[in-house]
């Protein structure tokens, strides 16, 4: 089972969308995750990101990605009211360590949650973005800019499962020796062979020309209507998100003490956020008709 | 005359630090639209011809290089692979690091994008040259989703994809099962016949490629030992490298027939011109007697080496792999586990050794068993072979005085024989498996190995290799277990299982139409033609 998203073709509008405009999409999200504090905003974007997944047929892995997030939401939770202790409502009363006071309080426990929650909506956006975009599209954004630089991310991309395989069958061989193998000089001859394989990559992109590689050309491809509607989705939740932002709406005190109370604002935002996430997937699909007779 | 395509004056290279120099005087012309083969044992210098013509000898690896060498009026020196790739294509054994983008159209684009052509023609050239290869449907494919062949197929069209002249091969069907292989070779030819392709394949399994070629290169030492069409090839090897004969040309040389055949279709013409037809003509031995059925089996007296009883493997969330498989291997037995890719073999060695266990079922050991999986390589994880495996171990993998050698400096054969070692550690398995243990290797390096299976054997372990390689088989199996998805659909003796196949059938047995599996059970049935 893989918990970080690998991209497949399907047939969803976010996968048929040029990747441009699909990872807009994503990114619109994981803004809005990094910009507000709301639980209820954040709680609209995290199920916008989820409806957009499961509407595109990627729900399973994105909710394995958000499954992944949880833990790291978590000691986020817990190491801010460690290094924090403002707040008025003490909960538990500590002692002085190495001249630092370690009083926890609810604000500061608080305030971790919601820290936590805004990694949990940006890494589940960033998952959608991995399993419903094809990184190789996307990388062709970034070639014009620095074509080196993203045909090393391409190749990490596709040496990261090649590298896993081989990590399990050294992991097997290992399991097969007559006489046990030291952990330290499996993962020695892991990284030796990880070495190789990527000398053996070397040597194939030489063959392919790539001492020549410049920038490559522009191509210009006609806006399809999967396209204009999830750029246009894209645009809408970042523009609610920068506007809302900019407006002070879903602000959220935390310190001295807790002020959670949502505004017609926030509520607004959060109701854009969700309807937002539908809009590439409403309308009637166009169907391929046969002749018949 | 047309101007050839390469010319190869005088060619020495040393690799750095290496004692002696890999290609040794090497003069060589190869002509627009020819098929030429480089035959030869392992580190012959096959390898480092093909790096030299397309420019990884000395760009990428360095070392000491003397003498002319020109690729489609490039001077190798001057012009480095990214230069030459206008000019050949070239493919690697591994398919797995052949393919560097995560989808297919990306990996087609990419040469021509390197290039600098405009959208357009990268988008017609990447459409055709998948459609002429037979890649049409995999083009919006994620790469890590093909199998080995179709990656390999990928691979040779991203060195297509900007029509070079010249594409250079270097054992591109090591890694495939054989149907894949042969698919493979037949797709060369027709590219060679029909857009004029130059090829140049180095290749261990000659009887694969012999029918398509047109010249073959035998290197040996670093230099050429024989520059000649494929039959007048035949012809030296068998005088002179008869490692090098094929299975069929094995069979004419053994009978004294000649000339050697280059393929079997050429055999059979031969035998049938000269009156040879030991399938056809009944045979004066009596037939096999067969053991009564019994509608109780009796349960054999000895405990197996190894027994899987009903076993059966479902993985959660994917197929099923093993239904009910019922097998029993005795000690002493030396049995070649057979059938297509995912028909289950690897996963019945690894139930065997216990590296998965049965969903339902279960597998009986008699003691200890060895593994040997299918990449040596990830057996040996220390700097010296002495650290990996005892003086003695050495000694028997014939390594005796390679003690400090770094196992990954060892050839593909030595670290076959060496992980087989490690596996076995102080021996005394009750049964040692083999999983495709021949990929990549050549006649001798086969031959040693079927001597080491029989001295396991001979030494109370059941052997059991899983294998695509039936000339192997038939030459170490005493019996074969050939699988179908998940079962066992075939058990019995090698003669039984693999004279009368369409596909798990050897060379000789095609040639003889099943009267005889190997070139000397082949020869013998000949004599016994001629004699009456």
């Amino acid at each position: 089972m893989r918990f970080v998203p690998t991209y497949r073709p399907r047939s969803s509008a976010l996968h048929a969308a040029r990747a441009g405009a699909s990872a807009g999409f994503c990114c619109a999200f994981a803004l809005a995750g990094a910009l507000y504090e709301d639980p209820l905003v954040l709680g609209a974007a995290l199920a916008g990101v989820l409806l957009a997944a499961g509407a595109a047929g990627v729900g399973a892995e994105v909710r394995r990605t958000l499954w992944l997030s949880l833990p790291l939401a978590l000691l986020v939770t817990l190491v801010n009211p460690l290094v924090y202790s403002e707040g008025d409502t003490l909960l538990v009363r500590g002692g002085d360590f190495l001249g630092h006071r370690f009083d926890i309080t609810l604000e500061a426990l608080v305030s971790g949650a919601l820290a936590g929650f805004r990694v949990v909506v940006i890494v589940t956006a960033l998952g959608l973005m991995s399993a419903a975009v094809d990184q190789d599209d996307l990388l062709k954004l970034f070639r014009r800019v620095s074509y080196r630089s993203a045909l090393t991310a391409s190749l990490a991309t596709r040496l990261v499962p090649v590298l896993a395989r081989d990590a399990s069958r050294m992991s097997d061989a290992a399991r097969c020796r007559a006489r046990p193998a030291e952990r330290l000089a499996v993962l020695r001859a892991a990284l030796s062979g990880a070495l190789d394989r990527a000398v053996d990559v070397a040597a194939a992109l030489e063959v392919r020309g790539y001492g020549l590689a410049g920038r490559p050309a522009h191509r210009h491809t006609p806006w399809s209507r999967h396209d204009l509607r999830v750029a246009g989705a894209a645009l809408a939740v970042a523009a609610c998100a920068l506007a809302g932002r900019l407006a002070g709406v879903g602000a959220v005190e935390t310190y001295p003490t807790l002020d959670l109370a949502t505004g017609p604002g926030g509520l607004a935002l959060a109701v854009g956020l969700v309807a937002f996430a539908g809009l590439p997937f409403a309308g009637a699909a166009a169907r391929l008709g046969v002749a018949r007779g | 005359m047309a101007e050839p395509l390469a010319t190869v004056e005088g060619l020495t290279y040393t690799y750095p630090g290496a004692p002696a120099p890999a290609l040794t005087d090497v003069s060589l012309q190869l002509e627009p639209g020819s098929f030429t083969v480089l035959a030869g044992a392992s580190g012959s210098g096959k390898s480092t011809l093909l790096r030299a013509l397309c420019g990884l000898v000395p760009h990428f690896h360095g070392g000491d290089v003397r003498g002319e060498l020109s690729v489609g009026g490039l001077d190798v020196r001057d012009n480095g692979p990214g230069e030459l790739a206008a000019v050949c294509g070239t493919v690697f054994q591994d398919p797995e690091t052949q393919v560097v983008m995560g989808g297919v159209h990306a990996e087609l684009a990419l040469p021509l994008e390197h290039r600098g052509e405009v959208p357009g023609a990268v988008a017609r050239a990447v459409e055709e040259t998948a459609l002429a290869l037979g890649v049409g449907h995999l083009l919006e494919r994620r790469t890590e989703t093909l199998s080995g062949g179709e990656l390999q197929r990928v691979a040779i069209a991203a060195a297509l994809v900007h029509r070079p002249a010249l594409l250079l091969l270097d054992e591109p069907t090591s890694q495939l099962d054989p149907v894949a292989g042969d698919e493979l070779i037949w797709m060369l030819r027709r590219l060679n016949e029909d857009w004029g392709t130059s090829v140049v394949l180095a290749e261990h399994r000659l009887e694969r490629c012999l029918p398509a070629a047109d010249r073959v290169l035998a290197l040996s030492g670093g230099r050429i030992a024989c520059d000649a069409d494929p039959r007048a090839f035949l012809g030296w090897a068998a005088g002179s490298a008869p490692e090098l004969v094929t299975p069929v040309g094995r069979l004419f040389s053994l009978a004294g027939l000649g000339p050697l055949p280059a393929s079997v279709k050429e055999a059979r013409a031969a035998l049938r011109s000269g009156g040879l037809e030991p399938g056809a003509a009944p045979s004066d031995e009596a037939p096999a007697e067969r053991p009564p059925r019994r509608l109780f089996r009796r349960r054999p007296p000895a405990p197996a080496a190894v027994a899987l009883r009903g076993a059966w493997l479902e993985l959660e969330d994917g197929p099923v792999v093993l239904r009910g498989v019922d097998v029993r291997f005795e000690p002493g037995e030396r049995v070649a586990l057979m059938g297509r890719n995912g028909a289950g073999k690897s996963t019945l060695l690894r139930l065997a050794r216990g590296l998965v266990e049965p969903t339902r079922g279960k597998v009986e050991r008699a003691g200890d068993v060895a593994l040997l999986l299918q990449n040596p390589g990830d057996y040996l994880i220390h700097e010296h072979a002495e650290e990996e495996a005892g003086r003695d171990a050495l000694a028997a993998a014939g390594l005796a005085g390679r003690e400090r050698s770094n196992p990954r400096d060892l050839s593909g054969g030595e670290r076959q024989r060496l992980a087989l070692e490690v596996a076995l550690g102080d021996g005394g398995q009750a049964a040692v498996l083999l999983d495709e243990p021949t990929r990549g290797m050549d006649r001798p390096h086969r031959q040693a190995l079927t001597e080491r299976i029989e001295r396991l054997a001979a030494d109370g372990a059941a052997v059991v290799v899983a294998t695509h390689d039936t000339e192997f088989a038939a030459g170490f199996a005493t019996r074969v277990v050939l699988m179908g998805p998940g079962t066992v659909i075939a058990d019995g003796p090698p003669r039984d299982v693999l004279a009368g196949g369409w596909h798990f059938s050897t060379e000789v047995a095609r040639a003889l139409d099943g009267a005889a599996l190997t070139p000397e059970e082949g020869a013998a049935a000949l004599h016994r033609e001629l004699v009456t």
